[in-house]
């Protein structure tokens, strides 16, 4: 009972010096969701519009039919047709195209002779990644070319008489049939965000006290560890769960990213997750000296990996063994699961109850070792 | 009777350092017992052992009956302690601050109501209850911090240097609570660098170098020394235990050119003013500083000094007035006065990271100084602050009263024709003092202008001239001597007896002897009429059974000075509101 009331008072405390910064707190609570604007617009992961230029040495029926399938996919935007070779090398240099195709004089002959036709593709490779994507289109507009004329030659051969048809792939992708990226980037960003920001506030919430050496009256008070760092806890966490309300809100009224399951789910869980996020702010905040090295620390151990080891940027399958295992160090990682679990495929506990386990684990043994460590004592 | 606390060979070690070397100590119930040494002597870690904030390398102290180590739990909730430093929480309310230690403590809400409005009535907090601590004067978060650590009536009350930055009126405020609370029963342990509030403790102990030299009362400790004053006994015990150090006092200082004095006048300020918002800071300050004069400039927390001293160095534009600086305007001044002036800030303001030589070089270039002369300088300045062969020690490591010493070197490397030092020897043991006044002596008897705020009153006395400052208004200006001699207010009486605090509140009780102030152990009584006070105080302490040892009119000291000017324009203030 008394325990409460002593957490309870240092939570209040807490609270209202937070509420009497109004700057850091702006900062704490704006910040998270002009991140989510600038991470959902900027990593757009999809490669579309892609800027194409075209040297079309055969100008015939042919070649303009294999261009315009470019055009019509959607992926590719006609940035210049253009006569010279000289001109293709200098869009690319300047980078106002990314992709050009030459098709040399003789191409519509060749075809129509049943020869085979080469068609040269150039790609600026500085953008590995667009590259990458952009060849594989290029693979598949010509593939599916190749195969109508295929079906052209087989129609002619059987005389119309019979339809032959090449077998056709029909992909349907669940989870997110447009393949949106913002749908799965959005409820990535819950869990990056979660465990950027919330953390750096918090580690400076014991070590403030320290350097100020208001800590003296907390040593010297009968206020045990467990019961001064819980009443530090909840005011940080509190303030990260209302981000998560404005992350979830912008996410669906903004980016009409759908929350297929359990809306309730979804938050219970975040709040258990900002539980463990701020945690490690609290286990920086007992460990260092100084605001600065807390502020520093939190960066390195909390800011860059929520981006690296989250499996938001880099799935976490492709990592090498080593960072695979070290990817557990961060709760982000199951919570990427479950928040985009509950928002893109609408599963709930029944299959996410492993994560859910793991994050509780996650977050009673960073609050312990924090516990342990705090000494109410000096040197 | 058994102690309250008693340490047996109490020791503390940090790697190198012994902080606290073996001290044996018994304090009694209800007893003040006053530490005294100076900066570095162990003072603080002696009261965070007692405190249980630290555990001894070796020895033992139990405080209540408990032992510090195994029983902090059990000592805690009857222990407070005031830090050296505002430890409270500078965005909440007095009363919130107050809540909250009343919360850690568990004190019940019906008995929390009652003892809070009796604490903020007895500190005279109550009109503040809702401002915010970290805008309350230096003395009242002082007051603020005690009652913080009173709001759950501890048996003892350790506190570190509780008056350190604090003006002398408010000093004396807080020194009659802690006579009350010792009347109350509470065992008091105060660190103090004050050797006025040294005799005002029941007994002393001198500390140096993490040993306890002598502790007894103030009155045998000087009696055994054949001192005057306590200052006088510390000087000796401290200055026997490390030899020397005053022979190091360096009087071979010649910075500061003399130059043919274009202009006789250092400093001429005519109704200089300066308003944050509402806030009038300094209120149409006019005064005139001659060349090398030593003119110290005084008054109570936030009464306007350091603003005064940041606008003659030019970091802050005055709203109002003229203000002429080594006869050049600070409103259209350039680089070429800066280069005449020096400036010691209230902070340490020096790299702790840099060594005692770095620091010469970076201020010593950031002045202009030439490489050659600045090579030259420097050997006259380490030998002026005593620093010789220590170029390469860090700043960090330096103590207290060597730092101070260091930060004027800096200041004065570019030989400046005046020198602006705010409150330069804040929190300096008196030994330190007497060496830092010293030099500035020096400086000046070089031909340098020096103006100083200060905060000790016992170091105005040094001073050619004095300028009081209060409220951000000049009270009163001139030489120590003329400033006594001046008063008409009445006759100072001083008194010794017993139990001073019991017959300061008698005396006060009388309406003829209202105005009566601790002064040192003894008191100081501000009276219209001398014979009629004297037979009224006589007649007042024999019926309380407190006979008077001594009585008899004296000279006014500056600090009844400051004490007075005050209470005046309190008292102007009050009745031009009505």
């Amino acid at each position: 009972m008394g325990s409460l009331r002593r957490l309870w008072a240092v939570a209040r405390k807490e609270t209202r010096e937070i509420l009497r910064d109004p700057v850091t707190l702006g900062i704490a609570i704006i910040l998270p969701v002009l991140m989510m604007f600038l991470v959902a617009y900027a990593i757009t992961l999809d490669v579309r519009e892609i800027r194409l230029a075209v040297l079309d040495e055969d100008g015939g029926p042919e070649s303009r039919e294999y261009v315009a399938g470019f055009l019509q996919s959607g992926y590719f935007r006609l940035q210049a047709a253009v006569r010279r070779p000289r001109e293709i090398e200098r869009l690319l240099d300047e980078g106002s195209a990314r992709v050009a195709l030459v098709i040399p004089a003789g191409f519509s002959r060749d075809l129509g002779r049943g020869l085979p036709a080469e068609v040269q593709t150039l790609l600026d490779g500085s953008f590995a990644n667009t590259a990458i994507v952009a060849l594989n289109y290029v693979d598949a507009i010509t593939q599916a070319y190749t195969a109508r004329l295929h079906e052209r030659a087989l129609a002619a051969l059987a005389g119309g008489s019979r339809h032959i048809a090449p077998v056709r792939v029909e992909p349907r992708v669940r989870y997110n049939p447009g393949l949106r990226s913002e749908h799965y980037v959005v409820p990535g960003l819950f869990a990056v965000i979660l465990m950027a920001f919330p953390p750096l506030l918090t580690a400076l919430a014991v070590v403030r006290e320290r350097e100020r050496g208001s800590i003296l009256q907390i040593y010297i008070a009968p206020i045990r560890a467990w019961e001064f760092l819980g009443g530090k806890l909840l005011p940080y966490a509190a303030i990260a769960f209302l981000e998560m309300l404005l992350l979830l809100a912008a996410g669906s009224l903004w980016f009409s990213a759908p929350v297929r399951g359990s809306v309730p789910l979804l938050l219970g869980l975040s709040l258990l997750y900002v539980l463990c996020t701020v945690a490690i702010g609290l286990f920086i905040s007992t460990r260092t000296r100084s605001q600065v090295v807390a502020l520093l620390l939190s960066i390195v151990l909390t800011l860059m990996p929520s981006f690296l080891f989250s499996g938001f940027l880099f799935p976490i399958e492709s990592m090498p063994r080593f960072f695979q295992w070290y990817t557990h160090l961060y709760p982000a990682r199951h919570f990427m699961e479950i928040a985009r679990g509950i928002s893109l495929k609408g599963i709930g506990l029944e299959r996410l109850w492993l994560n859910v386990i793991l994050l509780l684990a996650y977050g009673a043994a960073v609050l312990s070792l924090a516990m342990l460590r705090f000494q109410k004592k000096l040197g | 009777m058994p102690a309250v606390i008693e340490a047996k060979g109490l020791a503390r070690r940090f790697k190198e350092i012994t902080a606290v070397a073996g001290v044996d100590l018994d304090v009694a119930r209800g007893e003040i017992c006053g530490l005294v040494g100076p900066n570095g002597a162990g003072k603080t870690t002696l009261l965070h052992l007692l405190a249980g904030l630290l555990d001894p390398t070796a020895g033992r102290a139990t405080v209540l009956g408990h032992d510090t180590v195994r029983d902090a739990a059990a000592l805690r909730p009857r222990l407070g302690y005031v830090s050296q430093e505002f430890t409270l929480y500078g965005t909440l309310s007095v009363e919130e601050n107050l809540d909250f230690f009343a919360d850690l403590h568990g004190v019940p809400a019906a008995v929390r109501a009652r003892r809070k409005e009796e604490l903020l009535a007895w500190s005279r907090l109550a009109p503040f209850r809702d401002r915010r601590a970290g805008r309350l004067s230096g003395g009242m978060q002082k007051k603020l911090h005690l009652c913080s650590t009173l709001v759950h009536e501890p048996d003892v009350l350790l506190l570190d240097e509780p008056t350190t930055g604090v003006d002398p009126a408010s000093r004396r405020e807080l020194w009659e609570i802690l006579y009350d609370l010792a009347g109350r029963g509470l065992t008091l342990v105060v660190a103090t660098p004050y050797m006025d509030e040294a005799e005002r403790c029941h007994r002393v102990a001198l500390i140096e170098r993490g040993r306890i030299l002598r502790c007894d009362t103030p009155d045998a400790l000087k009696a055994g020394l054949g001192a005057r004053s306590m200052e006088e006994a510390f000087i000796r015990v401290v200055a026997g235990g490390e030899a020397g150090r005053a022979a190091r006092r360096s009087r071979s200082v010649a910075a500061g050119g003399a130059r043919a004095a274009e202009d006789a006048l250092a400093v001429r300020l005519d109704g200089l003013t300066k308003a944050f918002g509402d806030f009038v800071a300094v209120d149409h300050v006019s005064l005139s500083v001659a060349r090398g004069e030593v003119f110290g400039f005084l008054g109570p927390n936030g009464s306007g000094k350091t603003t005064t001293i940041k606008m003659l160095c030019g970091l802050l534009a005055p709203s109002a007035g003229r203000a002429e600086v080594l006869g050049e305007d600070i409103g259209r001044r350039g680089p070429r006065l800066k280069s005449r002036i020096g400036y010691m800030s209230q902070r340490f303001s020096l790299y702790n990271d840099l060594t005692v030589g770095e620091n010469l070089a970076f201020f010593g270039r950031g002045y202009g100084v030439p490489p050659r002369r600045l090579a030259e300088r420097t050997g006259s300045v380490l030998e002026m602050a005593g620093l010789g062969g220590e170029e390469r020690r860090l700043a960090r490591e330096l103590s207290g009263g060597v730092k101070q010493r260091l930060a004027l070197g800096c200041a004065v490397l570019h030989e400046p024709q005046i020198l602006f030092l705010d409150e330069p020897t804040a929190g300096v043991d008196p030994l330190a003092r007497g060496e830092f006044w010293d030099l500035i002596g020096s400086l000046a008897e070089a031909g340098t202008t020096v103006f100083v705020t200060t905060h000790y009153l016992d170091e105005a006395e040094h001073c050619h001239r004095l300028g009081l400052i209060y409220r951000g208004r000049l009270l009163a200006v001139g030489s120590p001597q003329a400033l006594k001699d001046g008063m008409r207010a009445g006759v100072m009486l001083e008194l010794e007896c017993r139990e001073p605090f019991r017959a300061l509140r008698l005396l006060r009780s009388e309406p003829l002897l209202a105005r009566a102030s601790f002064f040192g152990s003894r008191l100081h009584v501000l009276v219209e009429d001398a014979a009629e006070a004297e037979l009224l105080i006589r007649k007042a302490l024999t019926r309380a059974g407190l006979p008077v040892r001594r009585l008899e009119p004296i000279a006014f000291s500056l600090e009844d000075l400051f004490v007075i000017f005050i209470d005046m324009a309190e008292q102007g203030w009050r009745e031009r509101r009505g």
